[in-house]
């Protein structure tokens, strides 16, 4: 019989062949099939339900004790090169699987509600099944190059989502600015994958880190190129994990439709980066300067996350950057060479920050219904307040949501943040010390979103409010007197239908019990990915080093919440004069997401426009002067023939050739 | 496309010298289209070119399948060697002779020409301004392609270069946008210019070392013709090759050329024509000249890195649609070049690779620059904007294409630009600071070709409907079957050889290492003593430091 794991290549190729099927009958038949929406979603659904199906045969399978699988093909060859493609099933791989494969089920669920109205039903669902698709392969990828392939795969798919809505122009510049910036990491994890083929001659993970030290060690590869190869992959997770300075993307990626934003730019494509890491172990555990960087840049992460969270009024915009500030917390894990605590908080996030997202896209679903179709409306929470009476399902899901990733115990977000968080005392108590006080910072803004938008009374009729909303965003208040006629249905908003409230109580389960399975003196998620570290971890456990740590990271938290009630709740703290008015300058900075969009937009957009521009000019007036001058001078425009002929061709080839130095000459003048 | 061993024993009598009963394949693929067209004037003909359509359909197919017929019947892709040898005595006293073969180098362009071609004439369907004359430029240009791939003489190869130009110049000329006298006029001088090069090389190489002038690759290759000379003869035709494929600064024809042709002529300017600067480079610069390519190849791995950035920027700036799809051609010609000059079978296979891929890749993308141009009738970006409101389909399209474009895995782009990194970046011929920095250069095109061609789709297709192309009264239909099926037909092998590339390699594999293996014992013995760094004391290199390190200044 045939396990489950010989047959995991079938849990991408599954969802790829329904999306194949359905794209191509979006080119052929498209008025058919868009008919045809309630078939197609079941069809898609089903699709991505049978790979989670087989995911999960994988995982118990794994957890039985199985050991991994790796199938291999030649994809390419020349010479003696073969570069190989194939799969692999292990524990880290089965459970990514499963995690990712429920929450895209979910999604998809809750999708059909979310989309119901949308005239691109059709079209969304085949993008979602693309990139379970994608993701999925990215998961049982057996070596960097595979890995490279899927990772451009799940950018290409968010690109696709983020720009879903095309005609909105906030959309379109985000889905290039996503792409674009996630080149620039490509770049770097290119670079880095070929050099470390060039030092080691193979792809694979655990290949690469023997071959790797083997040539340290007989001093064929230099230490500092082998430091170089690591940092340069790590761009790659940089980029895709939305890590310091190239998380720029990840806010501006809320354009795209919620459910999306809960799948792709929460729960599964941005932990892609965190997944790589995990990966690359065997790899980066040999050098101690790559290990602090990654600490490094995820504390600062962590913290610029969590603080720019702080002053957001755009509801989506504020869990996204919590998103940024909790990829923070997994990188941060994994410099602190404890792969096993950040894949336990990727998991454990997944969970907790896909059904926030989904909170946010039932609360953005029902004030719609009041405010109109506008994003600008719609996810500011200036407009929301009081939807707790509404939308009962929504906020308690969200509260829980809230505990959960404020770390407060037994929620998920408790185990998995502060084995983070003990970690890094062990190894670097200085970026401890920043964790644990963005651990405050999250207990506060998470709570902060929870009461401005469920608590106190609503204030989605107010017009002069919605106008000044309105003119914060730039847009003229006119726009929005012509949305009136159409897309307001109702003066409070209600709760979603079953298809969005449903998944959001599934996930709540996991995002209370899930923590359980980490804890620190019987871990079974360690247990599982890797059991003699899980064994050491319980030896080494003592309630006299638990207890305090935990106990601080319980008390920050409920510091925050403390604050956040009494500021957003029982208004007895009025933060807008107590501290924005005293500290303009710090409000202005966070404000304004400590100015990196704009020296992003100074430097490297116009910079490179501007350079575009010069090397335009200087090939229409430099090259092809010559080009034209020469002609001009010595041809008529009929005689062009005889001038060959009189043998001066040589001449005047030579006089283009040397254009090859000039150019040269002209690069370096810039 | 299934390799049929089935057929080995057939290919085998063909190899076997006397060939009395084979068919003649490849003559027949490069006459037939040639003799076919001739044919035209007398074709009955209502007056709108319907019939004549459908007879240069026909006979391109039939080109088509002549030349599948000629790949699985005569062809066996593990033979490193010349297959569907064909040779006729033509004027013995010049040692002229008809004599046409095809092996790895020859045959994937073969089959991709008279591919292209019969999508090109497919692509050619509203053309009705003096349609016979239109599709017998077509037909005699493919005929003339193909020769230029299979033709074994020197002589003839320059005969049949010159063949295909006449055509592209009265394509351009009469069928061309506004500057067209301009663009067809630089078009010819340029590749005139360059083909003097190539006649000169021939006429030295064939006369060389004395006895009777022969110009068939076979007797050029094993001949002995002296650093010096071959020095020459290499920068002579690395000119001519280098104008067509083309190299950074010999490229401003192409612009112009791309910017005024019709659709069709777009598709075979980018599919085709590009490609045969790539393949003489290979088969005379690398294969007959290998002591100068030696000494050139650090040249072409830099010219390959100058291309591939230098045409992203300019690419980036331009405002033209057309002429943004243009240099983004040469810039992706860049990394033929880099493979060329890889001296590594990987990389040379993935240049290979490259020019497969970018013929259709480029022939897709200009097919649909002209389907857009037929309904916005603007090819200015700024008049454009929001047309994916209403042309959904061809949103998807574009999308697919440009995401081809730009090496997105799955597609056969990806394939090819990857083989081209790790052969080059493995290659033992190049000391690791050049590796280092030619490689960290070349992988700013990843950054640099989605920021122009996403910034393109951004411009044409997202955002509100642009009000001026509303009041112009433009017809925004979505894409009609014909278009879709073009390029399906391209979509397919470009998916095809994304997800599985062996079944193109596989065709060339065997030639492209028997040249790899000659270039590199070639480079062994002329740049001894076989140490490291080999190519480092060479005297190009030299010559070539100040280029290679000012160039980091763009990153």
């Amino acid at each position: 019989m045939t396990s489950a794991s010989e047959l995991a290549w079938l849990i991408p190729v599954l969802p790829l062949l329904g999306a194949a099927l359905i794209g191509l009958s979006l080119i052929s038949f498209n008025r058919t099939i868009n008919r045809l929406r309630k078939p197609v979603a079941v069809f898609l659904i089903s699709c991505v339900g049978a790979a989670a199906v087989l995911s999960y045969a994988v995982l118990i399978e794994q957890i039985g004790g199985a050991p991994p699988t790796e199938v291999l093909f030649d994809w390419a060859s020349a010479g003696s090169f073969n570069l190989q493609m194939g799969f692999r099933v292990d524990a880290l791989g089965a459970v990514m699987l499963a995690l990712v494969t429920t929450i895209a089920v979910l999604v998809m669920v809750y999708s059909d509600g979310y989309m119901a109205h949308d005239k691109s039903y059709v079209r969304f669902f085949t993008y979602l099944a693309l990139f379970s698709s994608s993701m999925l392969g990215l998961v049982i990828s057996p070596n960097l190059l595979e890995i490279y392939v899927f990772w451009e795969l799940v950018g290409m798919s968010s690109y696709l989502l983020i720009g879903f809505w095309y005609d909105r122009d906030g959309a379109a510049n985000a889905a290039q600015k996503a792409f674009v910036v996630n080149r620039v990491g490509d770049f770097g994890l290119l670079l880095g994958i070929l050099g470390l083929f060039w030092a080691t001659g193979s792809f694979g993970f655990e290949d690469i880190g023997l071959r790797l030290s083997q040539a340290l060690a007989d001093g064929s590869v230099s230490h500092p190129a082998a430091v170089i190869l690591c940092l340069l992959v790590f761009m790659g997770p940089m980029a895709k994990s939305a890590q310091f300075p190239l998380h720029v993307w990840l806010p501006d990626a809320m354009e795209g439709p919620t459910p999306i934003s809960a799948l792709i730019h929460a729960a599964t494509m941005v932990a892609a980066g965190v997944f790589l890491v995990a990966r690359l172990q065997p790899i980066y555990i040999q050098f101690e300067e790559v290990q602090a960087f990654i600490a490094v840049i995820g504390t600062i992460t962590c913290f610029l996350g969590a603080s720019i969270a702080l002053t957001q009024m755009d509801l989506k915009k504020g869990l996204a950057y919590s998103t940024v500030s909790q990829l923070g917390y997994m990188v941060l894990a994994m410099g602190c060479g404890a792969p096993v605590a950040g894949m336990f908080h990727l998991v454990t996030h997944a969970f907790f920050k896909a059904m926030l997202f989904l909170c946010s896209g039932s609360v953005i679903h029902a004030m719609e219904e009041v405010v109109g179709h506008e994003p600008v409306l719609a996810q500011d929470m200036r407009l929301m307040g009081g939807l707790r009476k509404h939308m009962p399902v929504t906020a308690t899901t969200f509260l829980i949501g809230c505990v959960a990733i404020s770390g407060i115990p037994p929620l998920a977000g408790f185990w998995s943040k502060d084995e983070i968080l003990g970690q890094a005392f062990n190894a670097f108590p200085l970026l401890w010390a920043v964790g644990f006080l963005t651990a405050g910072m999250t207990a506060f803004y998470m709570f902060r979103l929870y009461f401005l938008t469920f608590e106190g009374p609503f204030r989605g009729t107010d017009a002069a409010l919605k106008a000044q909303v309105l003119a914060d965003a730039g847009r003229v208040a006119m726009e929005e007197e012509g949305q009136e006629g159409h897309g307001q249905h109702a003066s409070v908003p209600h709760e979603s239908g079953w298809q969005m409230a449903a998944p959001l109580a599934v996930l709540a389960v996991p995002s209370v019990l899930i923590g359980l399975l980490g804890t620190p003196w019987n871990n079974r998620f360690a247990n599982l990915l890797d059991p003699s570290e899980a064994a050491e971890m319980a030896e080494q456990f003592s309630w006299g080093d638990f207890l305090p740590l935990a106990g601080a990271s319980v008390v920050i938290s409920l510091t925050g919440i403390t604050v956040a009630v009494l500021a957003y709740s029982l208004h007895k703290l009025d933060l807008a004069t107590a501290v924005a008015g005293r500290f303009p300058r710090l409000n202005a900075f966070l404000a304004n997401k400590w100015y990196l969009d704009d020296i992003n937009d100074r430097i490297f957009v116009k910079g490179s426009r501007k350079l575009a521009r010069q090397v335009l000019e200087v090939d229409a007036k430099v090259v092809d002067g010559v080009v034209n001058l020469t002609g001009l001078l010595t041809l008529g425009s009929g005689e062009g023939l005889k001038y060959f002929e009189t043998g001066r061709a040589q001449f005047y080839a030579l006089i283009v050739f040397g254009g090859v130095i000039a150019l040269v000459v002209l690069f370096s003048s810039f | 496309m299934p390799l049929d061993f089935s057929v080995a024993p057939g290919a085998l009598a063909v190899l076997g010298g006397d060939h009395a009963g084979a068919f003649p394949w490849l003559s027949v693929s490069i006459l037939m289209p040639i003799v076919a067209g001739l044919l035209i004037p007398f074709i009955p003909d209502p007056g709108d070119g319907k019939t004549i359509r459908w007879y240069a359909l026909g006979v391109a197919l039939l080109t088509f399948l002549v030349t599948v017929g000629a790949y699985l019947n005569g062809y066996d892709p593990s033979e490193a060697g010349l297959q569907l040898i064909e040779r006729v005595e033509w004027l013995p006293d010049l040692g002229l002779a008809w004599s046409v073969g095809a092996d790895g180098l020859s045959m994937p362009l073969i089959l991709l020409t008279s591919f292209i071609t019969a999508l090109a004439v497919l692509a050619a369907w509203p053309v009705t301004f003096k349609p016979r004359l239109f599709f017998f430029l077509i037909l005699a240009m493919d005929g003339g392609q193909i020769a230029v791939f299979a033709v074994q003489d020197m002589l003839l190869f320059f005969l049949a270069w010159e063949l295909e130009l006449l055509p592209v110049y009265l394509l351009l000329a009469i069928w061309g946008a506004k500057k067209r006298q301009y663009a067809a006029t630089k078009f010819i001088l340029y590749t005139a210019g360059g083909s003097v090069f190539i006649l000169l090389a021939a006429l030295a190489m064939g006369f060389q070392g004395g006895g009777p002038p022969s110009f068939e690759y076979t007797a050029l290759a094993a001949k002995d013709f002296g650093t010096r000379f071959e020095l020459l003869a290499y920068a002579g035709l690395l000119i001519a090759f280098g104008v067509k494929l083309p190299i950074v600064p010999l490229h401003t024809w192409l612009p112009d050329a791309h910017g005024e042709a019709t659709a069709p002529v777009h598709m075979l300017l980018a599919g085709i024509l590009l490609k045969m600067g790539g393949y003489a480079l290979l088969r005379f610069n690398v294969q007959l000249l290998p002591a100068a390519h030696a000494q050139f190849a650090p040249l072409l791995v830099v010219l390959g890195v100058v291309n591939i950035i230098y045409a992203a920027l300019t690419s980036f700036a331009q405002r033209n649609l057309k002429r943004k799809i243009a240099y983004s051609s040469i810039s992706h010609m860049g990394f033929v070049l880099i493979g060329i000059g890889s001296f590594s079978a990987l990389g040379t296979s993935g240049a290979m690779l490259q020019m497969v891929s970018h013929g259709l890749i480029g022939a897709s993308l200009f097919f649909l620059v002209g389907a857009t141009y037929d309904r916005t009738h603007t090819l200015q970006l700024d008049e454009m904007g929001g047309v994916g409101q209403k042309m959904r389909k061809m949103f998807a399209l574009w999308t697919v294409c440009s995401l081809a474009s730009l090496a997105l895995p799955g597609m056969s782009g990806f394939v090819s630009e990857l083989m081209v990194f790790v052969g080059f970046v493995t290659s033992e011929a190049y000391s690791l600071s050049f590796r280092i920095v030619m490689a960290g250069l070349a992988a700013v095109g990843v950054i640099l070709t989605p920021i122009y061609l996403l910034s393109m789709l951004r411009e044409i297709f997202f955002g509100k409907e642009n009000p001026e192309l509303a009041a112009h009264n433009t017809q925004l239909v979505d894409a009609e079957p014909r278009e879709i099926y073009v390029i399906s037909c391209l979509l397919v092998p470009i998916i095809g050889i994304g997800l599985y590339p062996r079944i193109v390699t596989d065709t060339y594999r065997a030639s492209i290492e028997a040249l790899v293996l000659r270039e590199q014992s070639v480079m062994a013995r002329v740049l001894s003593p076989p140490e490291n760094g080999l190519i480092r004391n060479a005297q190009p290199v030299e010559w070539m430091a100040p280029a290679l390190l000012q160039a980091p200044a763009l990153g």
